[in-house]
């Protein structure tokens, strides 16, 4: 990390290289296209590149990556939420697909939680890790990944998934 | 054969994406990019002010405030400008004195200022917005003489098909202004005072760079624990 502080090239392309699979999974489930997650961790990984000095080095990298990323993830939703609020979103045929019924429970499951599940599943992050990305409590995060789940599961019997 | 748990499901949906490919050169050349083109918009603009508000900003050279409390407002608007540039601000606090402004302009001005942070609107939506439906050209007109630019965000207001319309320092700064505005983000936590703000707020200026975490809104920061800042008040906005 430090040598990304000092602007190393080399060891910013072995960054990507070694995270950027993950990122894109995680912004990818958060955002539905994968254009939109190219975007968004494009950005991301800008930001990291730019703030690598902000960088503490008792985080673990991948950590301090997902916070930055999750940040612009989360700003990139509240944006389509006060789209969806002033247009009507066009009504698209959507492609037979077989995550469909997932893609629409966890829509219906309130942001912070979805950002806490796509974390958690992705890259299969401890508690305490979750924790520090968005800054809360352990309990928290226990408490708002099982809300998430429970919705789901609700969404998806009704579904017939389950 | 047994149904799936949640849980399986999930890990499945969440199963790491493809390789990232060249992600790092284009962010290397997207980084470059950004640090040629930071030529310095705030050193091209003057603010002129009234002890009400400011009153006009513009390329050129404009008069110097004439009393203390204007020349404050001034300076506060320079500052102001100075971090939505940075893209440290989503909103304006400053006050603006429209008085000199004719009653439609107030009018459209009024309307293109509840156009929210990072979104645009059509001309039409304008005019319509202010009970004028067909007064296109003319709303066009009034945001083309805007007296007080990037504080009534002008810049918001694009043709119906997409196409910029035009912009009083230039269409390329207009396109500028837009995607500054798409990624400085409009909510922001504290991790050490769980506190929401809306950025800008003077409370986010002290806040470290590593203890930020941004919020899509005020009800989902609530929803971790997180409670609105007194001072910006972002529930309002």
């Amino acid at each position: 990390m430090g040598r990304v502080a000092r602007g190393d090239e080399g060891a910013f392309t072995e960054l990507v290289g070694r995270y950027g699979g993950r990122l894109l999974g995680v912004a990818r489930r958060l955002l539905g296209s994968r254009a939109d997650a190219e975007d968004a961790v494009q950005r991301a990984l800008l930001q990291c590149y730019l703030g690598a000095g902000t960088y503490r080095s008792e985080w673990a990298v991948s950590t301090w990556l997902y916070r930055i990323l999750t940040n612009v993830c989360v700003d990139e939703l509240r944006r389509r939420k006060s789209r969806a609020g002033e247009l009507e979103p066009p009504a698209r045929p959507h492609p037979p697909d077989a995550h469909l019924d997932l893609r629409r429970a966890l829509s219906r499951v309130p942001t912070e939680a979805r950002v806490l599940l796509a974390l958690r599943y992705v890259d299969g992050l401890s508690y305490g890790e979750l924790a520090r990305i968005r800054g809360i409590s352990i309990n928290t995060v226990k408490s708002q990944l099982q809300r998430g789940k429970s919705l789901l599961k609700s969404a998806l019997i009704k579904g017939g998934a389950v | 054969m047994k149904k799936p748990s949640v849980d399986d499901i999930l890990t499945r949906y969440f199963a790491p994406a493809a390789d990232a490919g060249d992600l790092a050169k284009q962010v290397l050349t997207a980084a470059r990019e950004s640090a040629r083109q930071s030529g310095r918009l705030l050193d091209r603009i003057s603010i002129q002010t009234t002890p009400l508000g400011v009153s006009l900003i513009r390329a050129e050279r404009l008069e110097k405030p004439a009393t203390a409390a204007a020349r404050r407002l001034a300076e506060r608007a320079r500052e102001e400008l100075s971090e939505y540039f940075e893209g440290k601000r989503a909103f304006f606090s400053v006050p603006v004195d429209l008085s000199e402004a004719p009653d439609f302009q107030r009018k459209v001005l009024a309307a293109a200022r509840r156009i929210p942070f990072g979104e645009v609107r059509p001309y039409a939506w304008v005019a319509q917005h202010i009970g004028h439906p067909r007064a296109v050209r003319a709303v066009g007109t009034a945001l083309g003489r805007n007296p007080v630019p990037f504080i009534v965000p002008c810049h918001r207001v694009l043709q119906t098909g997409g196409g910029l319309g035009g912009y009083l320092f230039g269409t390329d700064v207009k396109s500028r202004l837009l995607s500054l505005e798409r990624t400085t983000p409009v909510y922001e936590g504290c991790t050490s005072t769980h506190i929401v703000c809306r950025v800008g707020c003077v409370h986010g200026r002290h806040m470290r760079p590593d203890n930020r975490v941004v919020f899509a809104s005020v009800d989902d920061a609530r929803s971790i624990g997180y409670r609105p800042c007194k001072v910006c008040k972002p529930q309002a906005a």
